[in-house]
């Protein structure tokens, strides 16, 4: 046998192989390929739950393929802003209502009045979503703001407050002086890589001294903020900082890393934050979660004297999704919405992340490792007055948005301000006369 | 050639030395321990030794993240641009050097003002022109920003060096008979090899730690390079120091072994035929 | 000046046939073609014509759905009127470049004195001395950032095990301190590069005039200010020359450790047009391509200055 012709004849068929091969089509005429881009990587929780919800879709659908690449925010939002104008997004992306304003005015997002079952969300949820009109976005998870609390140290120092209990103004500058007394940080606090959770006292104490018409206004620029009640809060919260209230490295903490430095190392005695907290929290122990028997307490942000409205709680959308305006999947990108939003969904989303999501559900029936939280986190939201919307959810000015996040969440509450210069910047840059 | 000092004398050298190299060797020992420890481990106490290696890591690290990936992706776009400069720089150098014609003095001074363009200059409008010549997200595509970006500092330092070999080697080879590519191929060459090793090595080690464009111009995760491929790793686990400290691990590993293997070349490269 | 390696065939002496040389090295245009071809079109397809359309984006209000209108120098006069944080990223950047440049570059020039001197073990020590160079920005960033840690960051520990406690800084949460702080991990990662060049500029010194010089730790000093310096002056203007370009354009490491804050102290040119560009809510390429521009003729400016002061005519070699 000619050997060299054997090997020529033997190569020949097998590149004759691979291309036939390749041409036959693998897929299937109905095939569809949905892209999904989501933030929160790092909480398991949640992406058990969206990977859950896509696998059950795609059960459902054959044919239908959901591919979800995961980011951490603002890797996502870079991603965005590149992708978009190149034409270059994704199907479905996550967004928060911070962000509806910009993308709406630049036409990347599809409305979802008729495309997605609105029967299965809160009405005041989608109307954070709503803008000139329509809906924009389907909201999934509704973030309380609490103050979470080491019980055991709260305790040693004397205070022993009920579930969702409140301080007074003067008890909660008192608590923190204790604290600093006995060596301990009073409260964990990062704004490393996030432009909110410097001001989560500063907003809470504002609301409760305006109350929630005021309130509003003052973040859409119609309250000036050298208002006495404004200043007010302002030298309160200055008290605070000067107390000691914040850890040194207050500005260059992450998030993630302040939910570690509140319960593990070096701990502290408060967190303020919003319930999304379940989601890092409940990591396993040994991958950067709370220790398993870690004291936790929830209260409410302290009251204010003389305040409007004490009972009032910023309730907000936390994530979300939207859909391409250039997308050629508005159906399937509609489906997937919508099994993420079905009651049953709602009880996935609650069972891993304990936290209400906006997807109507029966809360009260949970049981599981957390359980016994979440029942705590519904109680101690039984007699507040939710306000719905975060700050930067409610500005849409651009300057406006980059002054909050360098004065009132970062150089404020991080010292590096008096009370006049920080009321003389934010009016600069928000208050319209 | 050697020149002895007294011990004495040295003594506060040697402290220097030992001082430098813990700043500069510290920091990789550290982060190798951490990366065989667990985020506990690590909070417990930050600067001791793992107890038990926990190689698992690396292996979650390799597979879950990707980075086989982001290597073939980086190792593509660098080389490819790498060898593009050097060998479009080279001849733009050798020209610039050798020839005298009327435009010459605008052309060089216009190539040589690329040296002190702010890529924030280009990156909006390149961002814009990828766009439009469907290059937008390809590896080519960045293979060829990069190019344009290293070209300027690459014909600098070449013809900077081309213009130095001495004029009577041309002369003579010309009347020798060489063709302007045999002139190039046979004397510029073989002479400029330090020159050409630094600029290759520079460029080298600028683009594959290559940032900012990579960051903007491509978006899908296939063909991200591997500091995206990083910074992306970062953000999935952020609470998990042990996991970033394996995700820096794997960055670092592959480029100290291959220098580790190719430093005598390098500076044998660098210092070519001199007097040592 | 270097010798040609081995390999290639000198071609022999030939008396000048009277023609001036000057004539023979008039390029065909196939040879220009073929040499500088290349390069100029890359340059024209991906420098220039980027470099005139920002120049054109900076007249321009990039609206919603790319619809676009002209405001002339509109943006310009924004910038230099009425935007604090322009001139804070150009103070920074400034101050980033002027100190940090002649740190790298004469620290660079120390190190290779050292290695040079014949320490022991020097080429494991120039091994590891480089290793930082390589790295990733990514890398080097987030280990200094574990590095300036508050509370289990080596350099506070280091100062509270010496005692010097009181000292403990957030380095980078405090305005004070954050820019030197990325200056110093700046410094870490590129001083090696500037080792290796001018060792490999040290060994190509003739040795004779070395010999001469007879380095001991009394007059070291002086004869390396008086002698060494002056023969290595085309490769530390060289150096000089790319450090201080590489420092103008930081940007990644800076991005990485601090994003610009705490209360824009480590912002640069670089990162604030980014953030216009790319994390601002509008989309708006306009007004950071005006930033751009105005940055670039800060710099020609600075450049032209420069090298007026210099006057340097020599050739630059290595």
């Amino acid at each position: 046998m000619n050997w060299a012709v054997a090997i020529k004849g033997a190569c020949l068929a097998a590149m004759l192989a691979l291309v036939g091969g390749s041409l036959i089509p693998s897929a299937r005429a109905e095939d569809v390929t949905l892209t999904v881009w989501s933030h929160e990587a790092d909480e398991p929780a949640k992406v058990a739950f969206r990977d859950q919800v896509a696998s059950d879709l795609e059960k459902q659908h054959p044919g239908l393929h959901i591919k979800i690449t995961w980011f951490e925010k603002n890797g996502l939002y870079t991603a965005l802003r590149t992708a978009l104008p190149a034409g270059r997004g994704p199907d479905v992306f996550y967004l928060e209502p911070d962000q509806l304003h910009q993308y709406v005015t630049a036409g990347y997002l599809l409305p979802l009045d008729d495309l997605v079952n609105w029967n299965q969300i809160y009405p005041w949820a989608r109307a954070v979503w709503q803008e000139n009109g329509k809906s924009w976005g389907i909201p999934q998870e509704v973030n309380d703001n609490v103050i979470y609390y080491n019980k055991d140290w709260a305790k040693k120092l004397g205070v022993v407050l009920p579930v969702g209990g409140q301080l007074s103004q003067s008890a909660f500058v008192d608590l923190v002086k204790k604290a600093r007394a006995a060596g301990m940080v009073p409260i964990a606090q990062g704004v490393g890589d996030r432009p909110y959770p410097g001001a989560y006292i500063i907003g809470e104490a504002l609301l409760h001294k305006l109350g929630k018409e005021d309130y509003a206004k003052l973040w859409t620029g119609k309250l000036s903020f050298s208002d006495p009640r404004v200043v007010e809060v302002l030298t309160w919260v200055k008290q605070l900082v000067d107390a000691g209230a914040y850890p040194k490295d207050f500005m260059t903490i992450k998030l993630g890393e302040s939910f570690y430095y509140f319960y593990s190392k070096p701990g502290a005695l408060m967190l303020p934050m919003g319930s999304f907290y379940s989601g890092r929290a409940f990591a396993p122990p040994d991958k950067g979660g709370q220790p398993a028997d870690f004291p936790l307490g929830i209260m409410q942000y302290p009251a204010m004297d003389g305040g409007a409205c004490n009972n009032c709680q910023t309730a907000g959308i936390g994530s979300s999704f939207v859909i391409n305006a250039a997308t050629k999947h508005p159906k399937e990108a509609a489906e997937f919405l919508d099994a993420m939003s079905t009651p049953a969904s709602g009880a996935i989303w609650i069972g891993k992340v304990y936290e209400p999501g906006a997807m109507k559900t029966d809360i009260t029936q949970f049981g599981g490792p957390h359980g016994a939280y979440l029942s705590e986190l519904m109680e101690s939201q039984k007699n507040v007055d939710p306000f719905i919307g975060m700050p930067l959810d409610l500005m849409t000015d651009g300057g406006c948005k980059d002054a909050f996040g360098q004065v009132l969440n970062s150089a404020f509450p991080g010292g590096l301000l008096s009370v006049d210069k920080a009321v003389q910047m934010m009016n600069a840059a928000c208050y319209q006369h | 050639m050697r020149l002895w000092l007294s011990y004495v004398r040295r003594t506060p050298l040697l402290l220097f030395l030992l001082g430098y190299t813990i700043l500069t060797g510290g920091p990789f020992l550290w982060v190798a321990s951490m990366s065989l420890r667990t985020t506990s481990e690590i909070f417990a106490n930050p600067y001791g030794l793992p107890r038990h290696p926990h190689w698992a890591n690396f292996v979650d690290a390799w597979i879950g993240s990707n980075y086989s990936t982001y290597f073939w992706n980086s190792s593509l776009a660098v080389v490819s641009a790498v060898a593009g400069v050097t060998v479009v720089g080279a001849m733009a150098a050798h020209c610039l050097a050798r020839y005298r014609f009327r435009s010459r003095r605008m052309i060089r001074f216009v190539i040589l003002s690329g040296l002190v363009l702010p890529p924030q200059m280009l990156i909006l409008s390149l961002f814009q022109i990828l766009l439009d010549y469907q290059l937008y997200d390809t590896l080519p595509g960045l293979s060829l920003v990069y190019i344009a970006t290293q070209l300027a500092m690459t014909v600098y330092l070449l013809e900077g060096f081309f213009s130095q070999i001495p004029q009577d080697l041309f002369d003579a080879a010309r009347m020798d008979g060489y063709s302007d590519f045999e002139i190039f191929w046979r004397i510029t060459l073989p002479i400029g090899v330090p020159a050409i090793f630094t600029t290759v090595i520079l460029n080298f080690v600028i683009l594959w730690n290559e940032f900012l464009y990579a960051v903007v111009l491509m978006t899908s995760d296939d063909k991200r390079t591997l500091p995206l491929g990083i910074m992306h790793f970062m953000g999935d686990h952020q609470l998990d120091v042990a996991m970033l400290a394996t995700g820096l691990m794997i960055a670092i590993i592959p480029v100290a072994l291959i220098y580790a293997c190719f430093s005598e070349t390098m500076i044998r490269g660098m210092t070519a035929g001199a007097i040592r | 000046m270097p010798q040609p390696a081995m390999g290639i065939r000198l071609p022999p002496a030939v008396v000048s046939w009277g023609r001036s040389s000057v004539d023979v090295w008039q390029p065909s245009p196939l040879t220009l073609t073929l040499f500088l071809g290349p390069a100029v079109l890359i340059f024209v397809g991906f420098t220039a014509y980027p470099v005139l359309r920002t120049f054109y984006n900076s007249l321009y209000l990039v609206g919603p759905k790319g619809a676009a209108t002209f405001v002339g120098l509109h943006n310009f006069s924004q910038v230099l009127r009425a935007d604090p944080v322009f001139w804070t990223a150009v103070r920074n950047t400034a101050i980033f470049t002027l100190v940090g440049t002649p740190l790298d570059v004469f620290g660079g020039l120390l190190l290779a004195l050292c290695l040079f001197a014949g320490v022991p073990f020097a080429r494991s020590l120039r091994v590891i001395w480089f290793l930082p160079v390589l790295m990733s920005y990514v890398v080097v960033g987030i280990i200094w950032v574990w590095i300036y840690d508050y509370d289990w960051g080596a350099l506070n520990l280091l100062l509270h095990a010496v005692g010097l406690g009181r000292l403990e800084h957030s380095w980078l949460g405090d305005p004070a301190t954050a820019l030197w702080a990325v200056m110093a991990a700046h410094l870490w990662k590129w001083l090696g590069f500037n080792m290796i060049v001018f060792l490999a500029a040290l060994h190509a010194l003739p040795g004779d005039v070395l010999g001469a010089a007879e380095l001991d730790n009394c007059g070291w000093i002086a004869k390396a200010i008086y002698i060494i310096i002056p023969m290595l002056r085309p490769t530390l203007v060289n150096l000089l020359v790319l450090s201080f370009i590489g420092k103008m354009m930081i940007f990644d490491l800076v991005w990485i450790m601090t994003q610009g804050g705490p209360l824009w102290s480590t912002e640069t040119v670089s990162t604030y047009v980014y953030k216009r560009a790319f994390d601002w809510n509008t989309f708006d390429l306009g007004y950071p391509s005006a930033i751009a521009v105005l940055w670039f003729i800060i710099i020609i400016a600075f450049v032209l200055v420069v090298s007026w002061l210099l006057r340097q005519r020599d050739r630059l070699e290595f």
